[in-house]
């Protein structure tokens, strides 16, 4: 800034005259003002090792008063008790099991819709399909957990079994199908003689697609005559949670197939593959490690999610029987602190109180290594892709 | 591989493509129908005079003289109905005691069954709870009610290898033989008289506080307190999303501080968001004690931390996005680093800015976990705006849940929980439509 006699003095505009002692202000503001800019940008790391610092320092009276032992084998869970039994293997089980299964959902249909929107759809019709995407992530978790509780999970108690049967013919006869038609070919592709090739071809096609019916029917008729006993269960979850972990799979992994470039896929056409060729063994391999990250960000959506599990999991501290039956009811470690905290919130210092924080502990650590074990692998995608 | 396989193998690869995303569509649809179609009933549906009657003597809403003249129209078939109970009353005392205990048992229900239905009979006393003071105020509501009060459910256990059957006994031959019979076939018949259904138009839903617990009323006091607990948390995340993304693209120069940054950055936005539940009832409420006990400051707080990585990456893709030769010709006119920020760049950056803070604001609106035990309260009136360093509120996320699954007549208020999800479905969908929207213009701006 200048004063008014300098200008004076001058007699022009004195921009360009600064005394030293200006000088030496000038770039005592830039450091200060940058400094200050640093500061807040290192508030988001600040914050960070405060989450840890005080969820840690709230979880460590717990294992101070009870060890690290039972919580992790023991799967009695038994807080109100006196003496209390904090046995969370259940519920580590249940976590474990909804995210698994969300997964198991979520990750191919992720994939799958991601590729389309990067290369099979065209852009006008990609410009639509992308805020439906959208609208899935923004809807509160809170919305999804009400409709898995008073829509979903009714259904699925009442009308479960042909559900579960109209959901396996829709999803597994079309991947028969392409199965039996890939197996009857590859069988035959030995054969020299065209027309024999092709009766044989139709024969085995006949045969197989009529196995694969049998096969089909049977799957379905036995999960048509289930009976589910609660509709707030496992699966219910597992769905749910899968719905809300695709708009992460989805957006992240078309990153990384954008990522990959035309060059690879132009190259792979001119070979002379086709589409579904070139992305499966061209694309696909390139962009693997940007998918895993997808992936894992996927899981961590669906391991931290509480709302919906809360509503709609049964909330029942036990390992189902068989360990894959996903129509038991389950409970997460999510759900656990949310339900469990406003009883244990009066005795603050109580071994009840502490455990939350374990689990939050414990969430909070398998965030972090996801978190960076997704980082690294994305990096190291770019570099791989820039050429480095 | 045959030529014609590698076709079909080609096309239904496309069609599994399409058919996830079709799924994503119709997943969609499949959750948002019921919530729009149930929700719209909240607001649009068809009251009875009871409900007319709740408007005038709670909130002093609607038209005296003419409440009155429903009222009388619909006393005439009241009194029919009080006059056969009375009737019946009467018979039960000169019944020999056993027959008389038998029927006492089976008319206790059937009184309480239409008690719900209608109202308060006459000569009862007082109720307390506001809920018992009305029937039925929803006609649909009134005919399931009506059906509980013709029939007796009963269970049919005779298998024991499958569930229970549910079947129906109709009331009216348990009193076979004697006048209470009559009572049944009129109040079925006669209960449009009584109740006199008409389409009502309840805007109330959206500015009303609720009455005894959400059984009547609105909303209001939940919508409020998630507008406080949004807009509180943009006020502290939204500065310092900003400048924090201003370091980022502008200042920060590559190397092993800035990466734990940014690595920061993401730890933070992979957080469970229950886990900031946690931290702000540990560091806001019992360490920093910025109040009492749950207050909405503490939740905005802890709301606003979850935010933070949202806004800073929406910010620092919208600056990165500003065309370098914007800033160069700013900096080639000789102005400063500084003032080239606030001048060119972020007026430039602003409309991808907001974007960023509107998809935030719409998290914020929708979190639960993070508010449970930082702000939220299940029951609760609207708090004035000099109340939020102190109290806690209501909110439509938390309240949802509570109404849901902890509430004590969870599946008479659906309604209510219907209204309340397809409100703050719509805020935060409008919030995002908007988002979108404002992008779609950007980038046809960018373009030119």
């Amino acid at each position: 800034m200048m004063s008014e006699d300098n200008l004076k003095e001058s007699g022009r505009s004195g921009a360009f005259i600064v005394s030293a002692q200006k000088r030496k202000m000038q770039k005592l503001a830039k450091t200060g003002g940058e400094s200050i800019l640093l500061l807040i940008a290192s508030f988001v790391a600040i914050v960070v090792l405060f989450i840890f610092y005080f969820v840690a320092v709230d979880a460590v009276p717990y294992f101070q008063l009870r060890g690290f032992r039972e919580f992790f084998t023991s799967s009695n869970w038994y807080p109100a008790d006196e003496p209390g039994e904090f046995g969370a293997l259940a519920i580590i089980y249940g976590s474990g099991m909804v995210t698994l299964g969300s997964t198991l959902l979520s990750v191919p249909m992720g994939i799958a819709a991601a590729i389309c929107l990067s290369d099979i759809l065209p852009f006008s019709v990609r410009q639509y399909a992308k805020p439906v995407i959208e609208m899935l992530a923004a809807i509160p978790s809170v919305a999804f957990g009400f409709f898995a509780l008073v829509i979903f999970a009714p259904l699925l108690q009442t009308h479960g079994g042909p559900i579960l049967m109209w959901a396996w013919w829709i999803l597994a006869a079309p991947f028969l199908l392409l199965a039996v038609i890939i197996l009857s070919d590859l069988l035959t592709a030995k054969i020299e003689n065209q027309n024999r090739r092709q009766q044989i071809s139709l024969v085995l096609l006949a045969v197989f697609g009529v196995g694969a019916l049998a096969f089909l029917y049977w799957v379905g008729s036995v999960l048509q005559g289930m009976e589910i006993i609660t509709g707030t269960n496992a699966l219910n979850v597992s769905i749910i949670l899968s719905f809300m972990a695709l708009p992460t799979i989805v957006s992240v992994s078309e990153d990384a197939l954008q990522a990959v470039g035309r060059d690879l896929r132009e190259g792979s056409y001119a070979l002379g593959a086709t589409r579904a060729e070139t992305i499966v063994k061209t694309v696909l391999p390139a962009a693997s490690s940007g998918i895993l990250a997808a992936v894992i960000l996927g899981v961590m959506r669906a391991l931290g999610e509480t709302m919906v599990v809360w509503m709609a999991s049964g909330n029942s501290s036990h390992i189902p029987e068989p360990w894959f039956n996903y129509l038991e009811a389950v409970r997460t470690l999510t759900a656990t602190i949310a339900g469990d905290m406003g009883e244990a919130d009066q005795v603050t210092g109580s071994a009840r109180y502490h455990v939350l924080f374990a689990m939050g502990l414990l969430l909070l650590v398998i965030s972090f290594i996801c978190n960076l074990v997704s980082e690294r692998i994305v990096v190291r995608q770019r570099k791989i892709l820039s050429g480095q | 591989m045959n030529l014609g396989t590698r076709k079909i193998l080609d096309r239904s690869f496309t069609a599994v493509g399409f058919g996830s995303i079709a799924v994503m569509g119709i997943a969609l649809l499949i959750v948002l129908v019921p919530i729009i179609t149930n929700g719209i009933g909240s607001v649009f549906f068809t009251g009875t005079i009871e409900h007319r009657n709740m408007l005038f003597n709670e909130f002093g809403r609607g038209n005296r003289e003419e409440l009155a003249k429903e009222n009388a129209a619909s006393e005439v078939y009241r009194k029919q109905i009080y006059g056969m109970l009375s009737a019946f009353e009467a018979e039960l005392e000169t019944m020999d005691s056993e027959k008389k205990q038998d029927y006492l048992s089976k008319y206790g229900p059937v009184k309480t069954a239409l008690q719900t239905l209608i109202g308060p009979l006459p000569g009862e006393a007082e109720a307390i709870l506001t809920r018992y003071k009305y029937g039925q105020t929803r006609w649909g509501k009134a005919e399931e009610k009506l059906h509980e009060f013709l029939y007796e459910t009963r269970w049919d256990n005779s298998n024991p290898d499958a569930m229970a059957k549910e079947y129906f006994v109709s009331q009216a031959t348990e009193f076979e033989g004697t006048s209470l019979v009559k009572l049944f076939p009129f109040v079925e018949e006669h209960l449009e008289d009584v109740l006199r259904p008409r389409f009502t138009v309840y805007w109330g839903f959206l500015t009303d506080s609720s009455v005894d617990s959400h059984i009547f009323g609105g909303i209001w006091p939940e919508i409020q307190g998630t507008f406080f607990l949004a807009v509180g948390a943009m006020l502290f995340a939204f500065p310092l999303g900003v400048i924090a993304a201003i370091y980022f693209t502008e200042y920060a120069r590559e190397g092993f501080f800035n990466s734990i940054l940014r690595s920061a950055n993401s730890t933070l936005a992979g957080v469970p968001s229950i886990v900031f539940g946690l931290f702000g009832l540990a560091f806001f409420i019992n360490t920093l004690k910025v109040s009492e006990s749950k207050s909405v400051l503490a939740g905005s707080l802890t709301l606003a931390i979850m935010i933070l990585p949202t806004i800073i990456r929406a910010a620092e893709e919208a600056i990165l996005s500003v065309p370098k030769t914007y800033k160069e010709a700013s900096l080639s006119l000789g102005s400063t680093k500084w003032n080239t920020i606030m001048t060119v760049i972020l007026p430039a950056a602003l409309p991808g800015i907001i974007t960023g803070g509107v998809i935030s604001l719409g998290r914020a609106a929708g979190e639960t976990a993070p508010i449970i035990f930082t702000a939220a309260v299940s029951v609760g009136s609207a708090i004035g705006l000099a109340d939020v360093f102190s109290s806690p509120t209501p909110a439509l996320s938390w309240n949802i849940y509570n109404l849901a699954s902890e509430h004590e007549a969870a599946a008479e208020i659906r309604h209510v929980q219907y209204g309340m999800v397809l409100a703050l479905v719509s805020i935060v969908l409008m919030l995002n439509l908007s988002a979108i929207l404002l992008r779609a213009r950007i980038s046809k701006k960018l373009k030119g």
